[in-house]
């Protein structure tokens, strides 16, 4: 019901949807590609553009400031991860932080390995960091700490400061001056070792995640969960309460980039695409048995990179504008 | 204005330095010659306008409907074989031209009421160029979307057919049924060979569009009435809330004379206070709970008379509409 209450200035409203910023974006790209991309008309590149940020494809093979500038677009580069490794978590395998990593470097050139190395603590519970994980594990923990990374890191301040015996009337007000200057995961392991890992006091620490949580308007996890994780246990430690929330349900759904853990091998539009890809493959010689994921991957940048074959999406887009939508519709 | 400020930064990204002091500027030559800065503007103006909900996909239908017209535009409309091929083609361009006015007049919410006379009229102008005597004189549209003021008294009016078509899709995609919106369409039926002034074309498109968003709200009524799992709701319920609507209708339309007081001058008094109607009806399923409320113990207390299911409710409430449009004549 937005639009009964127009209330909002301009301004709020263009702040809010991050308008400003892609179009930005559209047009430095356009000056980096000129030729490239004109050769349609700039109407078309306009189009094209908002159409593949829409679709959550403009993600891929950006760079890094790129993809996590946005909650649109860190949605969508999640989305876009599991999208081309799914069959990874079909197949079974664990695979390790670096590998990961490698996976992620595909997808973006310049992904931090901190950003992974802070996923896989979530799910090896900051514990024999070099061990094996499931793709399903690694990706709801790379979902949360993707998602909402600043706010996860003023919680692990506010969390070594309960543990360090501070009162948390205290906690709150240094915080604030310290997220920007946050000691990176060198510190943090540092403080580990001298720290004991015995946990915090639940109620305590949600009082100050609630008290966070006015600071970080929306870019928090949703208060309820967070609550109700806290409620569940007597003791918890940082990453026990990260991995619960990796794991939450209702977050997942409030992100609204994954489906539900349940059901995150399946991906019906995506199978047929698949099913359509190997029967060519299995009718050209001598291309067989390239890796399901490889293939999976492949299919995606053919999915994905609406620049590259412009001419041929046009044709699509005249006719099927309508089911484009529809199938979006459930994504935003 | 401070967008566009933000959005030239945004083509010079404050990096460069001097040294690339001629790239920067080849590419501000570039742009403008383009014309990107002024799509951008109509792009921007146009969204800040329509307030959608996801502004991203309405950038990307923008853009779209922007593209194909002006990809139809050239391809299509120039070219001299349009005689030999006419027949044939006359059908796909008027196919073509509706469903462009369609998507201006999906744009923006009535309630946002100056855009959508905008759109209303754009539609019109566009359906309008599809008369046989528009044929050899049509344009393709300005780049920004924006209507050119050019009288319409060029076409003739919209045909009949035509204007009762795009009804039909207004309804059936603001989700009523055909069953549903029948009597509705009977009563601003045009006949197919009639020419539609704007006056009559505004009035059935508002119409409909305000009929499907009271649609929406009466199925939601009925949501509100029955509870999901113990199947549908009560005949004698229903009929209290459908009662209490009935009130509230009769009591918009007594206050057609301040409601035009906010409305646009052009606006038909009735329709104003159908818009009206559906803020009552709102404020009768949620701020006036105890009336209704009041109405439904008294109906509760009367004993059970059967059930009443949402398509018997939807067509009931539907009627209350209906009996309040006049007929087009």
């Amino acid at each position: 019901m937005n639009r009964f209450n127009s209330t909002v200035p301009d301004d709020e409203y263009l702040a809010d949807s991050n308008v400003l910023f892609y179009l930005s974006d559209a047009v430095t790209q356009l000056l980096e590609h000129k030729e490239e991309y004109t050769q349609f008309g700039v109407i078309r590149y306009f189009a094209e553009y908002f159409s593949s940020v829409k679709n959550s494809n403009h993600v891929l093979f950006r760079e890094y400031n790129y993809i996590r500038a946005t909650p649109h677009n860190r949605a969508s580069f999640i989305r876009v991860f599991w999208r081309c490794y799914r069959q990874i978590g079909k197949s079974g395998d664990s695979l390790s932080v670096l590998e990961y990593r490698s996976l992620l470097h595909l997808l973006c050139p310049d992904f931090p390995l901190a950003m992974v190395q802070s996923a896989a603590r979530i799910v090896l519970m900051d514990d024999a960091i070099d061990c094996l994980m499931s793709f399903s594990d690694f990706l709801y923990a790379l979902q949360l700490q993707f998602y909402y990374p600043e706010f996860l890191d003023s919680v692990l301040v506010i969390y070594q400061d309960l543990l360090a015996g501070k009162s948390p009337n205290t906690v709150i007000v240094p915080t604030s001056t310290s997220i920007e200057q946050l000691p990176s995961v060198a510190a943090e392991e540092t403080d580990k070792e001298k720290q004991p890992q015995d946990g915090v006091e639940p109620s305590t620490l949600a009082q100050c995640v609630d008290a966070l949580c006015d600071r970080f308007k929306r870019s928090h996890p949703p208060r309820s969960c967070m609550r109700e994780v806290l409620e569940q246990t007597n003791k918890v430690s940082y990453y026990s309460f990260l991995m619960s929330l990796a794991k939450h349900e209702t977050i997942n759904q409030t992100i609204g980039a994954l489906p539900s853990m349940a059901e995150f091998l399946i991906d019906p539009e995506m199978d047929q695409e698949l099913d359509k890809l190997i029967t060519q493959i299995s009718v050209s010689p001598g291309s067989n048995s390239s890796g399901s994921a490889v293939g999976g991957l492949k299919e995606v940048q053919r999915r994905a990179s609406p620049r590259r074959n412009i001419h041929h999406r046009r044709k699509m887009e005249v006719e099927s504008d309508g089911s484009t939508e529809e199938t979006d519709s459930s994504e935003n | 204005m401070a967008d566009k400020e933000k959005r030239r930064s945004g083509a010079t990204p404050p990096g460069m330095t001097e040294g690339k002091a001629t790239k920067s500027d080849s590419d501000r030559e570039f742009l403008s010659q383009a014309g990107v800065g002024e799509l951008l503007r109509g792009a921007i103006l146009k969204m800040v306008e329509a307030r959608s909900d996801d502004p991203i996909g309405f950038l990307a239908d923008h853009f779209c409907n922007l593209a194909s017209a002006s990809e139809t535009g050239t391809a299509g409309g120039s070219d001299g074989d349009h005689l030999n091929n006419g027949p044939l083609s006359a059908g796909a361009q008027e196919q073509q031209h509706l469903n462009r006015a369609l998507w201006h007049l999906r744009l923006t919410h009535h309630s946002q009421r100056s855009a959508f006379s905008n759109n209303v009229r754009v539609a019109y102008d566009l359906l309008n160029l599809t008369g046989p005597l528009r044929r050899s004189g049509e344009a393709p549209e300005a780049p920004d979307g924006s209507c050119t003021d050019s009288p319409t008294e060029g076409g003739g009016g919209v045909k009949g057919g035509l204007y009762t078509q795009t009804l039909q899709c207004l309804c059936s995609e603001g989700g009523v049924p055909a069953s549903t919106s029948a009597p509705l369409l009977q009563r601003l039926h045009c006949q197919d060979h009639e020419a539609v002034p704007y006056d009559i074309f505004r009035h059935g498109v508002l119409t409909c569009a305000v009929f499907s968003d009271y649609i929406r709200q009466a199925q939601r009524l009925y949501a509100e009435v029955c509870c999901p799992d113990e199947g549908p709701a009560s005949r004698p319920l229903c009929l209290a809330v459908l009662g209490t609507l009935k009130e509230a209708l009769e009591t918009s339309q007594g206050c057609e004379a301040n409601c035009c007081d906010n409305a646009n001058t052009k606006v038909n008094p009735c329709l104003e206070a159908n818009v009206k109607a559906l803020r009552y009806l709102e404020a009768s399923a949620k701020i006036s709970p105890d009336k209704l409320g009041q109405a439904m113990a008294g109906a509760q207390t009367r004993g059970p008379g059967g059930n009443m299911d949402a398509k018997e409710f939807e067509n009931a409430a539907a009627e209350l509409f209906i009996t309040r449009v006049k007929v087009v004549s």
